[in-house]
């Protein structure tokens, strides 16, 4: 698609709310207009962001990773592939696109420009972000972290990822998302397409940590060719003001396989609206969606699932399991099935609950306290069915679980 | 004399939902000694363990539960555990996601990492060969792995609740039907273990139970029978077999006729 049929359509669509989740007013925030500036090494971080980027899994001192991609606001960056990634490829995406002619056509291919609002004015405004790519055949086995950072006020953080494994090839992305606490409103535009080609591999991991006076609106799709492997852990585990997002992966070609799982652990008054999307359109194709939700405090969570087939010899699996800390707390769970040819076998299980008086008495009586007990039950929870979880991810989970105990009891 | 009584109910009235389920219980349990709580179905046997631990949903209407002399009755469950009272439950629930041998190691001091700033939950425990030793000599091995009381079998459930228990080295324990659907050799391993306890003569145990076998091996010091939430007969070990011949209604019948 010319680049100016694409601003065209994303014109067509400035005004086109969100299919879910709370409308935003656009105009409220500040547009970056300038470029960014490089960053020179990590070793120009603060004290204090060097914390933030650890919280979200990020290890400012590159240790166990290939490839390094940061990011403040839409101000500076740093791009930094450690010595000897062979096949490994990761810089800001707009400078990726002047290098590359053919990466135009991976610009919106996977996220559709006039899907709304959203994807609209990220096309619209300046945008930065990651282009990520293992060239064919290449196993990258240490992952690629990223982190990006949100800092300014009253501002809008736009960033358009492009994610490409290439035919036979490995990849592994750890991407943390975080705003000091201190910020007040501001938005974040995430767009990330991911093009997992054949026999390829890659997995993705983000955790996002927000300010309570964020709104946080990521649009992301994936493609998976021939028996290519998509998956995807995903954890939010700060309150912020709003969340809305709804990944869609299609399995277009046969013996294509994703997992998508997520853990939503709900704070304050934050709202939550989190789904995912899994559309088998090939035989042999595969996959399941996998949530967890946490409700504490008086948060609001939407767990949304929904599978689509429409091939035969397909499976499909979801679960959407909810577990209630609070009184005050809302969790909905939302599963959806679409079977559109024979032979597509869909199946799902939500389950929203509280946390059992039974097992708090339980666990008490072999000496733990109630905060103690309550987290416990919910690291139970959350470790039920989310295999392999990065360590990182794991601690952060944990630590959030751990924190949010404390202070609300 | 006194100085040897660990824990009593005096006058205890608990219910439940609204429900009274017990109705003015004086009993007193001393320092290394071991009891028989007995008594037929719905007699209040669980309802009297779990009210000393101090379950929420037992509501103590009346009379008072004092420990060391103190009345517990404003301690949590979690004050009562770290004071030295157990509780091995009759149906334990299932607690998903959470291994049985991190579990053990969480809350058993004899077991703890002392190295656990990171582990939340003592999941990199070093020290789990001594752990797993115990597993074994109760043959319990294969339940280490697995989330707690997901799926245990009966006798696998009374094994799992014992050992611990045992682990929390409490001053008393209450031990809900610990002998109820064992096998014979499982018996024979719950047995040994309560008696090496009894030999130290430290803890006291409360033994609620159906079945002779353990009580018998164990020589209770005393026997306590409750009917209809109310404590109705003071024995010993002589009463056991004649109480197995009669059962509770003719035993009951003669004695306080
Ligand atoms: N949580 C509860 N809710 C409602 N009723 C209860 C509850 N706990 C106990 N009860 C009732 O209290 C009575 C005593 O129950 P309890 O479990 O103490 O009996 P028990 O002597 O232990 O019997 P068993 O030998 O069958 O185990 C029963 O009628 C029981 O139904
Ligand atoms: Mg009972």
């Amino acid at each position: 698609m010319p680049s100016d049929n694409k601003k065209k359509r994303a014109h067509s669509a400035r005004e086109k709310p969100s299919q879910y989740g709370s409308d935003i007013d656009l105009e409220n925030y500040n547009y970056s207009t300038s470029k960014p500036n490089d960053l020179e090494s990590l070793d120009e971080l603060s004290e204090q962001d060097r914390i933030l980027t650890q919280e979200v899994g990020f290890d400012p001192s590159q240790e166990r990773v290939s490839a390094t991609f940061m990011q403040f606001d839409n101000e500076s960056f740093l791009a930094d592939v450690l010595i000897q990634q062979e096949g490994l490829e990761v810089m800001p995406t707009d400078q990726a696109l002047q290098k590359y002619d053919w990466l135009h056509d991976y610009l919106w291919n996977a996220v559709q420009v006039d899907t709304d609002k959203y994807t609209a004015r990220s096309e619209l405004e300046n945008y930065s972000g990651y282009f990520i790519r293992a060239t064919a055949g290449s196993k990258i086995k240490m992952p690629v972290q990223s982190c990006l950072i949100m800092k300014k006020n009253q501002s809008v953080q736009n960033v358009h990822n492009i994610v490409i494994a290439e035919e036979g090839s490995e990849l592994h992305i750890i991407t943390g998302c975080a705003t000091p606490s201190n910020v007040e409103q501001s938005l974040h535009l995430g767009v990330s397409e991911f093009y997992v080609k054949k026999k390829a591999r890659l997995t993705f991991t983000m955790v996002h940590r927000w300010s309570e006076m964020t709104d946080v609106r990521p649009r992301s799709a994936t493609i998976v060719e021939e028996n290519g492997t998509f998956i995807s852990s995903y954890a939010i585990l700060s309150p912020l003001k709003s969340i809305q997002t709804f990944p869609k992966v299609r399995l277009v070609e046969p013996g294509a396989k994703a997992d998508l799982y997520s853990v939503v652990y709900g704070s304050k008054k934050s709202k939550y609206d989190i789904g995912g999307l899994l559309s088998l359109e090939a035989p042999n194709s595969s996959g399941k969606v996998i949530s967890r939700s946490i409700a504490t405090d008086e948060c609001e969570i939407i767990a949304r699932g929904d599978l689509i087939g429409l091939s035969g010899e397909t499976r499909g699996r979801l679960e959407c399991d909810g577990l209630l800390v609070s009184n005050t707390a809302v969790i909905r769970a939302v599963p959806m099935l679409a079977a559109r040819a024979e032979g597509s076998e869909l199946s799902h299980e939500a389950t929203v609950g509280k946390v059992g008086a039974e097992q708090l008495s339980y666990l008490m009586s072999r000496g733990l306290n109630e905060e103690e007990a309550t987290s416990l039950i919910i690291r139970g929870f959350v470790k039920l069915k989310v295999p392999d979880l990065p360590p990182a991810l794991q601690k952060s989970i944990d630590d959030a679980i751990k924190m949010s105990m404390e202070g609300s009891m | 004399m006194n100085d040897d009584i660990l824990l009593e109910t005096r006058d205890l009235r608990v219910e439940v939902n609204g429900v009274p389920i017990l109705g003015g219980i004086d009993l007193t349990f001393k320092i290394g000694q071991v009891y028989a709580v007995l008594g037929p179905n719905a007699s209040g046997k669980s309802t009297l363990a779990k009210t000393i631990m101090g379950l929420p949903e037992y509501k103590v209407t009346g009379g008072d539960i004092l420990f060391n002399s103190k009345s517990i009755l404003g301690e949590s469950i979690t004050d009562r555990a770290r004071m030295g009272i157990a509780y091995a439950f009759q149906t334990p629930p299932r607690i998903s996601g959470v291994k049985l041998d991190d579990f053990i190691c969480r809350v058993c001091p004899d077991y703890q990492c002392s190295d656990d700033s990171e582990t939340f939950m003592g999941e990199t425990c070093a020290c789990k060969q001594i752990l797993y030793d115990d597993f074994e000599r109760l043959g319990i091995r294969n339940l280490a792995n697995r989330d707690l009381n997901d799926g245990f079998s009966g006798g696998e459930l009374k094994r799992s609740e014992l050992f611990q228990v045992l682990s929390m080295r409490p001053k008393v324990m209450f031990l809900d039907e610990p002998d109820s659907g064992l096998d014979y050799d499982s018996l024979k391993i719950v047995g040994k273990e309560l008696k090496a306890i009894r030999e130290k003569h430290e803890v006291t145990l409360v033994i609620i139970s159906h079945h002779r076998y353990v009580l018998e091996f164990l020589e209770v010091d005393k026997v306590y029978i409750l009917q209809h939430g109310k404590l109705v007969y003071i024995g010993d070990m002589s009463d056991i077999p004649v109480l197995e011949e009669k059962g509770y209604e003719r035993f009951l019948a003669e004695m306080t006729g």
